[in-house]
This record gives structure tokens, C-alpha cells and sequence, in this order.
């Protein structure tokens, strides 16, 4: 990557264009390109926002987990919930979503265990996740603002309460761009079974321009929408229709010869063609050995289909996309009911996909400049929700880092002896964006846009009061 | 420097404009201060709000601005530059030296970080030096309210039109406007465009369709002089032109089909009719100021009570409050903890006011519901004086559901024709109903009886034949069990010649069964036993509800749950408005649900009943029996399931009915009976036709007229709104009353509740609001005007005057052209009405005749080299820019081409869904999927994808303005999508079947696709390109088809298609 900075200051914004257009291709002028009517009269901030010194990151991968996974039977071991198991809750009164179902003290019925030279505690159902405590960061002390999931949801990925702004992808790629012009800057690998809750709202780009937001690929058939050739169309016809297209933009272009959206316009239909090459060559899973297969839970039907995707996201990260999201469909870590038992299936689900692709990154060389977020929109309760659920908790959840110049086995911050409110090192939704885009070299107060009349921010700091956590970063 | 105030052809010599004339003038002097300042250099002095506003805004704003205000100086605007902070004052005119911002600057302490350019310096420098023009008078500012300087903030006023020396290309005032910023820089605007580009242009710009063939030909041939005009005129007229500007101002006000908020993102099915009045009103060109105060107030201005019928004029003002709903609101769906309910509430009316605002006055005020506004002169209390103006509406202690906030208001009749179709039908139906039955009655074929039980004899001693046990079982069922005989709550008792159920209040899950043990399960296959009853009531007193349901059992034989036998004591629970659940009783398993049979509902005044079939070996067939007929859904059940047992009758809480006729009996397979029981099917079948037909007829009748998603308050009195301190919604703060923003407000015109008058019980508090931002000559007015001229000037050049559309507030940009937005704002909004100029204030289509009629508008977009050099954004318009169509036209555009456009206007949604594979299209492709895209269902979580990939938002507040995109799956969508590919093959169909020859057919694809005639190499390489084409697709059925459709689509893919001139 150039440093955009020092090219950035002192130069006109037009001359900045001409300059890129050759070193990153047309996709990343297009990008830049899109922003127009904001930026040409507001200044938007993307480009300014790079630190003096780098970030490790270039690249992340969020494997989220919606619903709320439950802290307690998975992280963050408690043996104060075995002792007072089927007891009224002593803590005092608990933030719970369901008034009324609120039940007494519940235990997990997990064990946990020590994982790692670094001896990190976790639940017995993450044995694969224990076997990369030595290459993570967990953070036992996570804080959210609301209890409902759409609201938490929000909160997350886009650091507002407010629906419709952008997602803290949308945010890194629109200060960072693309390195792979055929190929989107931001992948999103939704469930093939279906959309998790809020559907597209997840990896939406707010305000910001819509080349910055997700980019769904599908499970089957092209993985993006209308990348194949239509069936019928040969070869020949489709080269010499493509050739007439390039004629009528070439001349129309010259009755605008200084319109670099026409330019860009142009050079899309061969980026378009290259896409269509580069997609399916970056799904093709059959490049892939057996040993990777297997490691990545293809061999096992309970976590093939995630492990699929787990595999996918290295792939497209290796072949320079900025930004990939796995999400679930619904929200199936939303144990209101059978907590301990939908907890085993699920962590049969993900954990070995999750900790191989921990290991793979780590094998190839790019943990170091990619990031591994695993984490939900918040934790649960110490309590029952009717006989055997647990209720959603925004006080206190755990979730884990990898890579990207996160520390490797390090445990940050403690909940209260119940698991329910963090009380040590206690890390909002809005410093885990702020430490996020330092990892990535990113200055959370200087990353803005122009909208609603100010310069809004990933973190919105003077609000939020967003804090890096030094203590994250090695 | 003329003074040319007003349109020129209007005369200013009548008395009535002579007293305007006057006041206009006196205002000129201030504005010849403004804009041209005495300075006596050789070169023009800097103006202030051009020059040195940006360029403060640029470098200073930062810290000494609304925001931190460093040094206690504010030099965001004019005032606050004259005032200076707490070193004094920054400036003195005349007096550089002596000026400390020109000390600090140039020192280069200021700003810290970057200074000053050289050229910036000498800007100003030059603008001191000259007096600092531009600026009010230091005694003026002195306790004025902060920002309400701003210039957005002031009343309209009348503009002198500026000097220009080369007069050759200008057309009406705007090109004045222009044409003097241009010769500051030695430039000029272009020269007109050729005909065809401006039909394209005013066709697309006014109506978001193509012109058609038959247009371009009659425009590009009018010998008339006055050929353009007229053609702006047809647009003007087209009912399309509403459907294109509606979107505008629907996109401003954050329409949406669909509630958003939470996941379930469920439909607004009447949002439609706010959507139509839209389109209605700006195709009669409504005075925007009367649009304004409709959709604020509607129905306290509409006069209208509900329960009568209205006008169509009261049901447009009526619709038009819709506008006050386009927030999302989850509040249907609301199921969280009390906290979360009044989130979910609070959420509506901020995205309320977040539209409003933002749509009316270009302001944004959300921040101003934690603490002050930080940028904008807005306060906290400002805010929830708004809220005020809606509590009434939303009164977040007694909330309303969305989908329960509407009115009936139907024309004169419409009500009373519809609703006496329904009794006609209605009253068919009884009677053929009744006749039906009766039918049946008479004629269904009577088997073996086991069992019949009419309640009739006078010496019935009903504990004879039934028990509140199981026949062979000793424990009652139900605490306390049943009594028999009684009407002793819970009991079963006979009067009048039925059985009634008299169930107890409480819990009483009893039941009474026969005392007689019946044999459920037929030997032979084909063997058949049914049960039937009427069902008489379903009440016992008129005072009661109707019985939840009507509960009765098969194959009693056991309460206690501890029998050998596996299945029995079928719960068959009639559903009085659906299907009917069957529960299955397995001792120690509980009850568990086996399915569902039947379908109609449990009604009194037919008859009911279950039929037994023994269908193979061992499995037995359950279906629903009404009118001795099966009827919907049924079951199979094993032989295990069905034991020998009583039928009983259940007792449940609150479930109070009657029966009578009771009738077991049993159909052999084979038998004359089981043949009648075909033959009676038959027969009935025919007989039912006559109740089919009117039941159809009833079906197809349209729901009840009239019904309108509305706002209005829900009673006169409001409820108490309170500052909420930090806008924390538990601590409420001081209390406030309805009130217009104090930034705005002007003696003259107040926020003035008056009486909304006797047949409405409403606060009036929303037509106060109304009329304060309407009031003519007000502040507030001033700003709406501003805002809404800016849009429309954006929609017509791609750009507005201020540039982000959405913001005229202190935080926003500076107009390009401060002068002709204030000329276009006041002729606008403050110019009086004249007969005789045919002149009408707030009218919007006379806006967009004299935007449209500007020599600017009617620019080529030709290139320039040296004007692109000095203005390569093209602010000053040297030239029309090349515009890329928005994703509705692009779409709308391959429609209309194709010749697919269904036109129909106006009406509910045309509903999309979205396919496995993740795309959103049209539920209909065919039908309602190729209406315009304004039609297609806006759901906040389900854009069209189509539209999508052209950058068509996702509704979530309001949307005045998108980015437009350029990327590489626009150009996918274009090759690759079967949208697109099938519009290439029926482009090429309709030209096949319009013209015979090739190079006529060329000329034609031209003239449709891009609206202009092929040029000669053009229509050669096409030629070529169809040949050769032909040639590869030689094994397809019709390769001249095939090469046809792949020109055409190449036509509609091309960037001279999806951009224009």
C-alpha cells in the first residue's frame, strides 16, 4: 500500500485521482470516485485518518456469532453459579429482556479447563478454540447498550443505536480501499440456510457511498449476483457485443474526454470481465488439499458448511479482499430455552472451523496482518429464563481476537463473581471499534465522513467517549 | 447595474406593485452594500460570503466555531466575525494593520497546524483593506440570538440582478445570476444544445421517462419560435411528470411501504395513498405551501368527522398526514421489557422530526435531544417544543399500534353502495345456507344408528344415558367434575329441547360422556361411523362472548391416564373462526396435538360433526364433518389411537354452548348406505352451487371502502411533554409547551394556536405548526422556500446551489450562487399573485418553467478546455453536465424502451420478494413487476436489487440525496441479468414489428435507446455488427433475432443510454 496521507496533503484532489488511477486499478478509482457529491464540498476525511505509525493489519476477518453466546458455559468460567444453582439470584435486581421469566441462579453444566502454555480457561465445548489459547486475546469484560437484539446488533457493527449507518467494514474500506481491483473489498458470507436477524441491515454503508458495503457471495450458483454470462451466450457473440460496447463508451467518451466517471464507467467492463474470471476462481475449494479439508471440519457434517465458509474467508483475505464477515442465519445462539443443550451443537458447529482458521492464517504467514474477531451483539444472564434458557445480557459477554497485532494469549478484564456485569478493564462496543481500526492503522477520531451537518465517526468519540485499549495490542 | 427585480415580463407600474417596488428598492441599497461594495482598487473586492467565507470556514471554523468556539470567537458566521471574541474585535475595516485576525494570519500562528496560502493572504487582506464588505454593523449584532444571522435564517428578500457585459446568451434572470460569476473568471456560459439533447434532457428530467419517437420528431421539427417552451409545457402537463417529481419529494420524506425497525420489517399496505396524493398534488401543482401545511395538518384543516362521508379533497387531506408516519416504527411489534416499549416509541417520533426537519427546513436537529445543538442554533428545548407539536399524535402514554391508526372516509355513497352489496350478499348467503341445510337434512342418508340423543323428552333424565366418567371408569373428570342435570356451573342441563353447556368460570377442564361404550372402528374397510350434532348456540346468555371453543371427545374411556389401552380421549376442539385441532391423549405421554382437521369454522346454527373410514388395514381416516358433509382437512390415525369408549362433550372454563340431535351412526362399506352416502355427496355439490356463487361474489367484493393510514391526535387535551435531561428518556426535565424554532421565529409571525373548530376533537397544535412554517414573509418561510428552490435547482443540474441538499444550516455548505438562490426563493415563495402573469406563489411547475426556459439550463454539455481547468466541478455551470439517470429512470428507461412499461398509475405497492439466491425482484415479473420503480414496494429491508446496484437507498430516515456510483456490477447487471436481457429481446421485437429494413430499424433502436439519430459510421458499424453476429449465432433458430437482441442490448448498456446531457 502507498502511504495515501503523504500523498493526500498539498495536492489537488484531482491530481490525487490521476495518481492512483494507475497504482490501484479501476476498481479503487471507482471507489473514489463514487464519493463525489460529499466530498466536493464537504472534505470527506478517509484518507487523512492513516497513523504516523502502521498498523500491523491489513485484513479482517469477523466470524459473528448473532443471538448472544453465553458467556458463562463458554469463557468465562464462574463456580459461584454452581453454588447457588437453583437458588434465588443474591446480586441484587438484573437487567433482563423478558420481565417475567426471569428464573433462579443457573449453572453451567460445562467444565471448564485451562488451555495453553498460557493456561487460558475455557469451557470443555471449545476444545479447538483451547487449542489456539496461546494465538488469541479474550476480552471477559465486553459492555453493550441494549438488551434487544436489533439495537445490539446495531451497536456492534455500526457503533449507533440508529438504524441505517454504516458498518465498521463499510468504515475500514472506505479509508482503505481494495487491494485485489477484481474482487470486492468487502465480502459478506451470509448462511446459506438463510439471513441472520436484520438481514442486509448488518452489512450495510449507511451514509457512506454503497461501494463501500457488503458484498454477499451465494452459497450456490455464481457467488455474486449476475456474474455468469447468461446460458446461451457464447463466447463469440458475448466478445464481439463487449467489443460494440467498448466502441459506443470509447466515442462518447471523447465528446467528454475529461469525465473520469466515464473513464471509470469504461474500464469497468473489463473489470467486470475480470471478476467474472477471479470470483469463481477464489470459491473453487478444489484447489485446496485434503489436509486443509479436513482440518477446517469439511470431513464432518455437523461443521462442514461452516467450516466451508471459514475456509472461503482465507482464501478471499489471501487474494487481498479487506474485509470478510461470516454471519449465521437467524440467531441461533439465542439460548432462551435448552441454553446447555443448542450451546453443544452450535460449538460443534464452529469450533473446529473457527480455530482452524486461526491456525491456517497463522501457518501461511497472515495472522500477522489479519485480524480474527469472534463475538456476538452480547452475552447472557446468570439466571434462568424459564427452566433451562438464559435471558440476553448487555453488562457483561466475552468474545476473542486474533492476529493483526493482537496479543496471543492474553485475558482482559473480569466479570463480577456471577458473570453478569463487567466490572475489571471494562471494554465498550465503541473501544473495541477504536482499538480495532488502530490495529489497522486507522485514527478513530480523524476517520470521519460528512453527514447530518458534522463530521461523523466510526466511534463518534466526543460522545461515546471510545478509548483505544492499548492493553489489547502487543 | 440593472434592476431588473422580477420576471421581465411582468409590468411593475401598477399601483399595487409600485408600493413593492418601493420597499424593493430600499432593500437594493442594503443589497448593493452586500454585493457590491464601494472599493476603489483596481480589482474587485472579495466578497464575503464567496470568498472569505470559505475560506474561514476552511482553515478556522474548526476551533472558533459553533463547536468549540475557541477564544470565545465564532467566525462561522457574519455576525460572529463582526462581534469578535474575548481578545475584542478581530477586524478592522479599512484598517489591515490594526486587524488582529490579518495579524495572526499572517504570522502564521493561525492556524497552528496549516497556514495560509499566499493567495489566500491576499484575499484577505484585499477584503479588510476594502472595509471588510459583507459584514452587518457592529451595533446590529450586538445581542442578537446567536447564528440567527445566518443567512438561511433571514427573510426573503428581493435581489437586484447583477451587471453582465456579453448579454448574447441570456434567456430570463438566472442566466444574469450566472453569467456575472462566469465573467469574473473570463468564462461564458456554452452555447445551446441541439434539439434532440433537450428533449432527452427536459423528458427524463421532468417525467423520468424517455422521450418517445413520435415526441423527439415533432419537437425537433416545430418551426414555432417558442418550439422549447411548448415542449417544457407537454412535460409539465404529463402525469408522469408527478411520478417523477413525487419520488423526489417521497425519497425527501422518508416514504417507505414497510414499518422497519425490527427484523419483521412488516408492510404499510395503505401507505400507498399517501404516495398517490403526492403524485396528485404535484401534478395539479399544488402551491407547495398548501402541500406543506396538508400533510402537517391534514385533518384539522380537512373539517372532516369521522363516520361521514367526505369530499375528495377532505380524503386527499386526510391521506396527506401520512407524511407524519414515514418514520419507521416497531412499535406493532414492540416485545421487550417497559424500557425498550418506550424506546420503541420515542423512536417514532424522533425519526418524526428528523424527516420533518430535514425535509422542510434542511436542518438537522437530532442532536439537539441530548443537549444544545453544538453546530446549528438549535436548543435542546427547541426539540421537545417540536415534540410538543406531535405529542398529541404520539402520545407515548397511550400508544397506538401503526396498524390501528387509520380512518374510514369514503365519497358520498361510496360507503353506503358497498355496504349495501355486503347485506345483499350477506343476506344470500343466510338463505342459502339455510336452504342448503335444510337440504341435507332432508336428504343425507341415514345409517345404522348406535346412538341418537334429540333432548326432547319432557320426563329426560339426562344422568340416565350420561356420566361425568368414562364409561368403565370410576373418577369424575374435571375439579370439580361436571354436573348432570344441572345448571349448576360447571353442568350440562336440558332446556328447551337442547342440551346446554353451562361451563364455570374458573378452571373446570371437565367433560360429560355417554354412558354408552361405541365401538370407534369399523371392521370392514370402506366401514364408516360418524358422529353429528347441531351446534344451537354458541352462547347461553346474549350478554356472554361466544364460547372460545367448542370442545367434544371420541373414544372415552379413562381419565386417569392409567388404562393398558395406548390412545383415546380425541379431543376435537372447534375453532369458531379456523381449522380445528385434534388432541390425542396417551396415558402418562400428556396430550399432544395429532393435527389439524376441517377448516370451517364452529358457527351456530349448523351442524358438526366427525366422520370415522376405515381406509386400509388398520389405519383410519378422521375428517371434519360439516353439514353432514367432510369438509377441509383430515387426519389418519391407527386402530391403537381410537380404543372403545364414550362420546363426550367438553366442559371447559368459559366455554358456554348448546347442542341437540345427537346422532351416532355407522355406514357399511359396501352397502346401500355407503352408495347413498356418494350419491348424496353428488347431489349436495349441485345443490351448493347456488351458495358458491354468492359466496364468490362476497369474496370478490373489495374491503370496506375509504380506509386511510392517518395521523391525527388522539384527543383535544395533550399530554405533558418534559425536556428530558441528557435526553435520558427516565428523567424528565422542565416542561414545554408547542413551539416553532426560536432561530426562526419573528414577531410578526407566532406560533399561534387558534381553534380547529366543533367537529374534530384535536389540539390544533400541528395547523399552528403549518401555518408557521408557511406564514408569508416569515423567517420560517424564508427558509422553506430556500430549501425547497435548492432541491429543485439540484434535481435540474445534479448539483444544488448549496451542494449537500439536505443542510442549510450553519454546519452546511455556502451556496454556490447566494444571490439566485435568494432571487429563485423569493420569486418563489414572496412574490404576489398577478392574474395577469398568470403568477402563483409556491407554485412549483412555474419554478421549473423558469429554470427550464434559463439559457443555463438549455446549455450544451460541450467541453471547454480552459473552463475546465478554472472550475473543473463545473459550480459556476460553464456548461450542462453529463448526468448518469438514477437507478427508477434506469430501470423505468429499459422498460419503456423495451415497450414492457405497464402504466398503470396510482394503488397499492407492487409487492417484490426476494429470492433464494438473496436477488430482489418483482413477486410478479410479468404484471405489476414492470410498473414504474415508484411503484414497486419500497420495503426498507428489501430494495429491488436492481435498483439497488444504481444506488437507490435503503429507507431509513429520509433520503434527499444519494451518491451516485460507479462500479463494476452495474455493468453485470447490464450484460449478465435476465432483466435486462429480456428488455434487449423485446426492443428488438418491437422494432422487427415497426419497421421492415435494417437501417430503418437502426435508426429507429437510435432514436429509442438514445434519442437522437444514428450518425453514418454509426448505422455502418451497426450494420457490420448484425452480420457478423447473425454469423456466430448461425445454429440458433432465427440468428437475425439473436443478433438483433444483442445489439440492442448494447444500446441499453451503453453509457450514452444511462447518462445524460
Amino acid at each position: 500500500m502507498c502511504d495515501h496521507d503523504s500523498i493526500y496533503r498539498g495536492v489537488s484532489r484531482r491530481a490525487f485521482l490521476s495518481h492512483y488511477a494507475g497504482s490501484l486499478g479501476p476498481l479503487a478509482l471507482t471507489y473514489l470516485l463514487a464519493d463525489k457529491i460529499a466530498r466536493a464540498d464537504a472534505g470527506a476525511k478517509g484518507l487523512h485518518a492513516l497513523l504516523p505509525e502502521s498498523g500491523r493489519a491489513k485484513a479482517v476477518i469477523c466470524l459473528f456469532q448473532h443471538g448472544g453466546p453465553s458467556q458463562m458455559d463458554l469463557f468465562d468460567y464462574k463456580p459461584a453459579l454452581t453454588k447457588w444453582n437453583g437458588k434465588p439470584y443474591p446480586g441484587g435486581s438484573l437487567e433482563t429482556h423478558f420481565d417475567k421469566q426471569a428464573g433462579n441462579v443457573l449453572g453451567s453444566p460445562y467444565r471448564f479447563q485451562k488451555y495453553g502454555n498460557c493456561g487460558m480457561e475455557m469451557s470443555e465445548l471449545l476444545p479447538q478454540t483451547g487449542s489456539i489459547a496461546d494465538d488469541i486475546t479474550l476480552v471477559r469484560s465486553m459492555l453493550t447498550e441494549s438488551v434487544d437484539h436489533e439495537a445490539a446488533l446495531r451497536l456492534i457493527h455500526t457503533g449507533k443505536f440508529l438504524a441505517g449507518m454504516p458498518a465498521m467494514a463499510s468504515w475500514v474500506v472506505y479509508a482503505l480501499g481494495s487491494e485485489n481491483a477484481n474482487l470486492p473489498a468487502y465480502v459478506v458470507l451470509s448462511d446459506p440456510g438463510g439471513l441472520p436477524v436484520d438481514g442486509d441491515k448488518n452489512w450495510s454503508s449507511g451514509f457512506l457511498s454503497p461501494i463501500y458495503q457488503g458484498t454477499p457471495f451465494r452459497a450456490s450458483g455464481a457467488p455474486v449476483l449476475n456474474l455468469a454470462t447468461p446460458s446461451g451466450v457464447s463466447a463469440g457473440t458475448r466478445g464481439r457485443q463487449l467489443e460494440l460496447l467498448r466502441e459506443f463508451n470509447r466515442r462518447h467518451l471523447e465528446r467528454h474526454p475529461e469525465n473520469s466517471e466515464l473513464a471509470a464507467r469504461l474500464a469497468n467492463v473489463e473489470t467486470a470481465a475480470r471478476m467474472q474470471l477471479a470470483v469463481p476462481d477464489v470459491v473453487d475449494l478444489s484447489q485446496e488439499t485434503e489436509a486443509t479439508r479436513d482440518m477446517y471440519g469439511l470431513n464432518r457434517p455437523e461443521s462442514r458448511e461452516y467450516g466451508t465458509r471459514c475456509l472461503l474467508a482465507r482464501r478471499l483475505i489471501e487474494k487481498g479482499v479487506r474485509f470478510v464477515q461470516l454471519f449465521l442465519k437467524g440467531q441461533p445462539w439465542d439460548t432462551h430455552n435448552k441454553n446447555a443443550e443448542t450451546l453443544k451443537g452450535l460449538c460443534a458447529m464452529s469450533d473446529q472451523p473457527s480455530a482452524a482458521l486461526v491456525k491456517d492464517l497463522k501457518q501461511r504467514g497472515l495472522l500477522e496482518s489479519t485480524i480474527v474477531l469472534w463475538t456476538g451483539e452480547f452475552g447472557r444472564l446468570p439466571i434462568s429464563q424459564g427452566t433451562d434458557g438464559r435471558d440476553h445480557n448487555r453488562r457483561g459477554f466475552s468474545l476473542w481476537l486474533a492476529g493483526g497485532g493482537f496479543k496471543s494469549g492474553y485475558v482482559h478484564g473480569a466479570t463480577d463473581e456471577f458473570g453478569y456485569e463487567s466490572v475489571e478493564k471494562v471494554v465498550t462496543v465503541h473501544d473495541l471499534h477504536a482499538t480495532l481500526l488502530t490495529a489497522l492503522g486507522l485514527d478513530h477520531r480523524r476517520l470521519t465522513y460528512p453527514h447530518d451537518g458534522r463530521d461523523a465517526s466510526l466511534t463518534d468519540a466526543d460522545v461515546t467517549k471510545a478509548q483505544v485499549v492499548r492493553e489489547l495490542l502487543a | 447595474m440593472t434592476q431588473r427585480l422580477q420576471f421581465r415580463t411582468q409590468a411593475v407600474d401598477r399601483p399595487t406593485g409600485q408600493r413593492r417596488v418601493l420597499r424593493v428598492l430600499a432593500i437594493v441599497g442594503v443589497c448593493l452594500l452586500w454585493v457590491a461594495p464601494l472599493y476603489a482598487a483596481d480589482r474587485p473586492a472579495p466578497r464575503f460570503t464567496a470568498e472569505i467565507q470559505p475560506l474561514l470556514k476552511r482553515h478556522c471554523v474548526k476551533c472558533h466555531g459553533p463547536a468549540k468556539q475557541e477564544a470565545q470567537l465564532n467566525l462561522s458566521t457574519a455576525s460572529g466575525v463582526i462581534r469578535g471574541g474575548m481578545n475584542g474585535a478581530v477586524l478592522v475595516p479599512h484598517d489591515v494593520g490594526n486587524s488582529l485576525l490579518w495579524k495572526r494570519v499572517a504570522d502564521d500562528e493561525m492556524p497552528p497546524e496549516s497556514p495560509l496560502s499566499e493567495d489566500e493572504k491576499a484575499l484577505l487582506k484585499n477584503w479588510i483593506a476594502a472595509g471588510a464588505p459583507g459584514l452587518p454593523s457592529r451595533d446590529k449584532v450586538a445581542g442578537a440570538v446567536a447564528g440567527k444571522d445566518h443567512w438561511a435564517f433571514q427573510p426573503l428578500q428581493a435581489v437586484a440582478v447583477p451587471a453582465v457585459r456579453d448579454k448574447s446568451r441570456l434567456a430570463n434572470e438566472i442566466d444574469d445570476f450566472l453569467q456575472s460569476e462566469l465573467e469574473r473568471q473570463g468564462l461564458s456560459l456554452a452555447p445551446a444544445a441541439d434539439r434532440a439533447t433537450l428533449i432527452r434532457r427536459v423528458s427524463f428530467d421532468l417525467t423520468g421517462l424517455p422521450p418517445t419517437v413520435a415526441e423527439i420528431e415533432t419537437f425537433v421539427n416545430d418551426p414555432a419560435p417558442n418550439a422549447y417552451s411548448r415542449m417544457v409545457d407537454r412535460y409539465l402537463a404529463s402525469p408522469h411528470y408527478g411520478e417523477r417529481w413525487g419520488k423526489y419529494w417521497l425519497d425527501a420524506a422518508g416514504y417507505a411501504d414497510s414499518n422497519g425497525y425490527f427484523n419483521a420489517d412488516s408492510d404499510r399496505p395503505l401507505a400507498y395513498r399517501y404516495r398517490d396524493w403526492v403524485v396528485r398534488a404535484l401534478n395539479s401543482d399544488k402551491p407547495f405551501d398548501q402541500f406543506v401545511r396538508g400533510q402537517i395538518a391534514g385533518d384539522e384543516m380537512a373539517g372532516f368527522t369521522p363516520g361521514n362521508s367526505a369530499s375528495a379533497e377532505v380524503i386527499g387531506l386526510l391521506e396527506a398526514t401520512h407524511y407524519l408516519r414515514n418514520s419507521q416504527d416497531g412499535t406493532g411489534e414492540s416485545d421487550g421489557n417497559p424500557d425498550e416499549v418506550r424506546v420503541d416509541r420515542y423512536t417514532v417520533i424522533e425519526g418524526t422530526i428528523q424527516n420533518m426537519m430535514n425535509s422542510l427546513l434542511g436542518l438537522t436537529i437530532q442532536c439537539a435531544k441530548c443537549h444544545d445543538h453544538k453546530f446549528e442554533p438549535i436548543t435542546q428545548r427547541d426539540y421537545y417544543q417540536l415534540q410538543a407539536v406531535l405529542a398529541p399524535v404520539y402520545n407515548l402514554q397511550n400508544w397506538v399500534k401503526p396498524q390501528e391508526r387509520f380512518v374510514y372516509a369514503s365519497l358520498p355513497g361510496e360507503f353506503e353502495a358497498w355496504d349495501s352489496q355486503v347485506k345483499t350478499l350477506d343476506a344470500a348467503i343466510t338463505r342459502e345456507k339455510q336452504r342448503l341445510y335444510d337440504w341435507a337434512r332432508q336428504h343425507r342418508p341415514h345409517g345404522t344408528v348406535v346412538l341418537a340423543d334429540d333432548f326432547d323428552a319432557a320426563d329426560l333424565r339426562l344422568d340416565e344415558r350420561w356420566s361425568n366418567t368414562a364409561p368403565g371408569d370410576n373418577t369424575p373428570a374435571g375439579s370439580p367434575p361436571a354436573n348432570i342435570g344441572s345448571s349448576q356451573a360447571p353442568g350440562v342441563y336440558v332446556a328447551g329441547g337442547v342440551l346446554k353447556v353451562q361451563a364455570a368460570d374458573g378452571q373446570s377442564e371437565g367433560w360429560v360422556s355417554t354412558k354408552q361404550k361405541i365401538d370407534w372402528t369399523p371392521a370392514e374397510i370402506g366401514g364408516v361411523i360418524q358422529v353429528t350434532f347441531d351446534l344451537t348456540a354458541v352462547r347461553l346468555n346474549d350478554a356472554d362472548p361466544p364460547a372460545e371453543r367448542v370442545g367434544y371427545y371420541l373414544a372415552l374411556h379413562d381419565f386417569q391416564n392409567d388404562s393398558p389401552v395406548a390412545g383415546g380421549n380425541l379431543l376435537i376442539d372447534g375453532n369458531p373462526k379456523a381449522a380445528t385441532t385434534v388432541y390425542l391423549d396417551y396415558p402418562g405421554g400428556g396430550s399432544k396435538s395429532a393435527g389439524e382437521v376441517g377448516g370451517t369454522g364452529y358457527q351456530a346454527g349448523r351442524n358438526y360433526g366427525i366422520r370415522i373410514t376405515h381406509v386400509k388395514q388398520g389405519r383410519y381416516q378422521l375428517e371434519h364433518l360439516v353439514d353432514f358433509l367432510p369438509d377441509g382437512k383430515s387426519l389418519t390415525l391407527a386402530e391403537a389411537d381410537l380404543p372403545d369408549g364414550g362420546f363426550g362433550i367438553a366442559v371447559y372454563a368459559k366455554r358456554n354452548f348448546a347442542v341437540d340431535n345427537l346422532v351416532i351412526e355407522r355406514f357399511e362399506g359396501q352397502s346401500e348406505s355407503g352408495t347413498a352416502l356418494t350419491q348424496f355427496r353428488k347431489n349436495y355439490d349441485v345443490e351448493k352451487q347456488a351458495l358458491d356463487g354468492v359466496q364468490k361474489q362476497r369474496a370478490a367484493l373489495s374491503d370496506r371502502p375509504g380506509k386511510i393510514a392517518w395521523a391525527s391526535d388522539l384527543s383535544d387535551t395533550a399530554p405533558d411533554v418534559f425536556v428530558l435531561e441528557r435526553g435520558d428518556y427516565a428523567k424528565p426535565a422542565a416542561k414545554v409547551e408547542p413551539e416553532g424554532l426560536a432561530v426562526l421565529s419573528d414577531a410578526g409571525h407566532p406560533f399561534q394556536i387558534r381553534p380547529v373548530g366543533e367537529t374534530r376533537k384535536t389540539t390544533g397544535r400541528r395547523l399552528a405548526f403549518a401555518h408557521w412554517i408557511t406564514a408569508p414573509d416569515s423567517t420560517a418561510a424564508a427558509l422553506l422556500a430556500r430549501v425547497q428552490v435548492n432541491r429543485v435547482w439540484h434535481r435540474h443540474f445534479g448539483t444544488g446551489i448549496v451542494a449537500p441538499v439536505d443542510n442549510l444550516g450553519i454546519s452546511g455548505a455556502l451556496p454556490s450562487h447566494p444571490e439566485l438562490l435568494e432571487w429563485l426563493a423569493w420569486n418563489f415563495a414572496a412574490r404576489s399573485a398577478s392574474a395577469e402573469t398568470g403568477t402563483v406563489p409556491w407554485s412549483l411547475k412555474q419554478l421549473h418553467r423558469v429554470i427550464l426556459n434559463s439559457a443555463a439550463y438549455r446549455q450544451s454539455s460541450r467541453t471547454d478546455e480552459v473552463a475546465f481547468q478554472k472550475d473543473p466541478d463545473n459550480r459556476l455551470l460553464w456548461r450542462y453536465p453529463v448526468r448518469r439517470l438514477d437507478a427508477e429512470a434506469i430501470r423505468d428507461a429499459l422498460l419503456a424502451v423495451s415497450g414492457d412499461l405497464n402504466p398503470q398509475v396510482g394503488g397499492p405497492f407492487a409487492a417484490t420478494k426476494r429470492l433464494d439466491t438473496g436477488e430482489v425482484v418483482p413477486a410478479d415479473p410479468n404484471g405489476s413487476g414492470r410498473r414504474r420503480s415508484l411503484y414497486l414496494q419500497q420495503r426498507r429491508t428489501q430494495v429491488t436489487s436492481l435498483l439497488a446496484v444504481f444506488d437507490a437507498p435503503t429507507i431509513v430516515f429520509n433520503s434527499p440525496q444519494r451518491p451516485v456510483s460507479t462500479m463494476p456490477l452495474q455493468t453485470l447487471a447490464l450484460l449478465n441479468s435476465e432483466f435486462v436481457v429480456e428488455r434487449a429481446r423485446n426492443f428488438a421485437r418491437r422494432l422487427e414489428s415497426a419497421a421492415d429494413a435494417d437501417p430503418a430499424r437502426v435508426r429507429l433502436a437510435w432514436l429509442s435507446a438514445w434519442n437522437r439519430e444514428p450518425e453514418s459510421h454509426e448505422l455502418t458499424a451497426a450494420l457490420e455488427f448484425l452480420e457478423g453476429q447473425a454469423a456466430e449465432h448461425a445454429t440458433d433458430n432465427s440468428p437475425r433475432e439473436s443478433a438483433w437482441a444483442d445489439l440492442c442490448q448494447m444500446l441499453l448498456a451503453a453509457n450514452e443510454f444511462l447518462y445524460v446531457e
